[in-house]
């Protein structure tokens, strides 16, 4: 059952290229959760999360200060060496520094038709947001201009609704994964979530529904661990999780872009679209870019609400730096609960696995006999 | 009941024989070749004092960065676990053990139980290492297990910016071209050695009594300037190399214990 979620990340450049075949449409790339796919949805395009590729980077090496995020370098370099070529356009929004310089980066070096800098207001304000609402509808135009086609106040509606029902079936996935032994594991849960990401959501939806009913008379259930939270800045693949479930962890509850931020929190679908999605993205993603520690706090109590967290594995990529500066008020916070935190700093091509699960396996160990 | 446990680290495989709540026999050994067939030949070494034979074991733990190669074991333990029980049941009073090894320093807060409550190791650097130390030693022709003493002779010392271990390696070079004494360039290089070693307490912090487990241990002068720089006395037991192995051990009694209920 897993398999379709999983080669949908494996195979996604194939799968984008067929998709386009099929549809006669456009493939618009993504970065970081706060681009509302909605609107590129309702155009009849496919959104498509992009993705690093775990591979020694050469191409962006050229243009990159070796000092940069290395998600960032390593996604860049899957697009210099043509991987990406079947992009139609790019939405590259105004979050972290290293993604904002890939929109110069971006339309210097790559062949995009449409690249589109999205202005995400960096606070939260009554302001922010109505400039946010008129920047969407900026967006929206531009990409009518783009594609010849208009964007329908009822097309969007659908498309809000499509997403919607995305957020509510990955909540129960989440939901499953909580439970006391859990029902589906963490690697699963991450497989989905970055599907998601990657695929039309309608199959997605449908796809989903297959998985939850799957889940109900499953004979493989995932074995009960040590039950940990994991806190990431880009995980872009399962194999991290899946390290840990391995050394006998259970990934039960996560504050990760690609994980919980990506679907938490719904658009309000009777109120005025832009609006409303303004209001999703700026104030419902809770992401370090903000600066507001509380809110921040408060997402990570509501993830491990009821999850019975043993304890914490936080994982943030070299030179990220939104959560590097946020690292120490959530470890802080994390212990002040008992909740005693392994810390990782990662890299897209991950060279110290071998030492990385030591660390695991101690963690775990050590989590293990004080709940004996 | 009889068990052992063994510990196969970068440099050093040692094994300890546990007999009821007794150490009866203990070896430690260069590991060199294959782990497989080095652990037996310790453990084998370990038994041979003791008459006893590898069928006699009710029970075997490994541990350390080979551990996975002891396929007598039943079962393998993180390494920082094991410090700290072997710590602990040497010393009731540990709250915070240094393991100083071959590859890794790694520092384990302990609680008044004996668990592991945090722990964090180096970062990524061999700066700070038995194997760093070890590669110094050569570069200054000073035999390993003389570089604490020679260094406590100095008086005064060289810098060594201690920040890399290759850099450290070309900065001890060119002080040895420009002639300055041996004793002071390992004094400079003790100083470098003990403030990696503090990066890696800050992050669990210190807590009386502190022991130093591992083969640098051994380095009095290393000894002496981080309890200096801690403001603490340290611990080291009269074999630190073999805490590890009888941590693992005291895992395979208690293993055994539970097998037998």
């Amino acid at each position: 059952m897993m398999d379709e979620f999983r080669q949908s990340r494996l195979n996604r450049h194939q799968a984008a290229i067929r998709w386009k075949e099929d549809n006669k449409s456009q493939v618009i790339g993504t970065l970081c959760c706060c681009v509302p796919e909605e609107i590129i949805h309702a155009a009849g395009m496919l959104p498509v999360r992009m993705l690093g590729a775990h591979e020694e980077t050469t191409e962006a090496d050229l243009h990159f200060p070796t000092n940069l995020c290395p998600y960032c370098k390593s996604t860049f370099d899957q697009a210099l060496k043509g991987k990406y070529d079947y992009l139609d356009g790019l939405v590259v929004p105004n979050v972290c520094n290293m993604i904002k310089a890939m929109y110069g980066f971006s339309k210097l070096l790559l062949n995009i038709p449409f690249v589109y800098f999205l202005e995400v207001p960096q606070r939260l304000s009554p302001n922010g947001v109505s400039f946010f609402t008129e920047e969407l509808v900026r967006f929206k135009e531009s990409l009518e201009k783009f594609s010849g086609r208009e964007i329908t106040g009822e097309a969007l509606r659908h498309s809000i609704k499509v997403y919607n029902d995305n957020r509510l079936l990955l909540k129960r996935v989440y939901e499953l994964r909580r439970r006391s032994p859990p029902a589906v594991s963490g690697t699963e849960a991450q497989e989905i979530v970055i599907s998601s990401m990657l695929m039309p959501k309608e199959l997605h939806n449908w796809l989903l529904e297959q998985f939850l009913e799957w889940v109900q008379g499953r004979d493989d259930p995932p074995q009960a661990g040590v039950r940990l939270f994991l806190s990431a800045s880009v995980l872009d693949d399962t194999d991290f999780v899946q390290l840990i479930e391995e050394c006998g962890g259970n990934i039960v509850a996560d504050d990760m872009p690609m994980g919980s931020r990506y679907f938490s929190g719904a658009v309000t679908q009777n109120r005025n679209p832009f609006q409303a999605l303004a209001d999703r993205y700026l104030n419902k993603v809770a992401c370090p870019r903000k600066m507001l520690p509380d809110e921040r706090m408060a997402f990570a109590d509501r993830m491990m609400r009821g999850a019975k967290v043993q304890g914490a594995i936080i994982h943030n990529m070299r030179a990220c730096d939104p959560h590097l500066y946020e690292y120490p008020l959530l470890k802080a916070k994390l212990e002040s609960e008992g909740r005693p935190v392994l810390f990782f700093r990662g890299e897209e091509t991950e060279t110290e696995r071998p030492q990385q699960k030591a660390d695991i396996e101690a963690f775990i160990e050590m989590l293990g006999t004080q709940t004996e | 009941m009889l068990v052992a446990g063994v510990d196969v680290g970068a440099r050093n495989i040692s094994v300890v024989v546990f007999r009821d709540d007794k150490v009866i026999s203990s070896v430690l050994l260069t590991s060199g070749g294959e782990g497989t067939a080095a652990s037996r030949v310790a453990l084998a070494a370990a038994l041979e004092k003791t008459g006893l034979e590898p069928t006699d074991l009710q029970a075997v733990v490994a541990t350390g960065c080979g551990g996975e190669s002891v396929t007598l074991a039943q079962r393998q333990s993180a390494e920082v676990v094991c410090q700290a029980k072997g710590a602990y049941f040497l010393f009731p009073s540990v709250r915070t053990v240094l393991n100083l090894g071959a590859e890794s320093s790694r520092a384990i807060r302990v609680g008044d139980t004996g668990r592991v409550e945090a722990f964090a190791k180096n970062d990524k650097c061999a700066a700070g290492s038995g194997l760093f130390l070890e590669t110094m030693a050569k570069v200054l022709e000073v035999p390993l297990e003389e570089m604490g003493e020679l260094s406590l002779q100095a008086e005064g010392f060289e810098e060594v910016s201690g920040i890399c271990a290759v850099f450290a390696e070309s900065e001890v070079i060119s002080h040895i071209h420009r002639g300055v004494p041996k004793d002071r360039i390992l004094a400079g290089l003790h100083k470098a050695v003990v403030g990696r070693i503090q990066e890696v307490l800050a992050k669990v912090g210190v807590r009386k009594d502190v022991v130093v487990t591992g083969g640098v241990g051994r380095n009095r002068a290393i000894v002496k300037e981080l309890a200096d720089k801690i403001g603490q006395s340290i611990i080291v037991p009269p074999e630190p190399q073999l805490v590890g192995a009888l941590g693992a051990a005291l895992i395979a009694r208690d293993l055994a214990a539970k097998s037998r209920q």
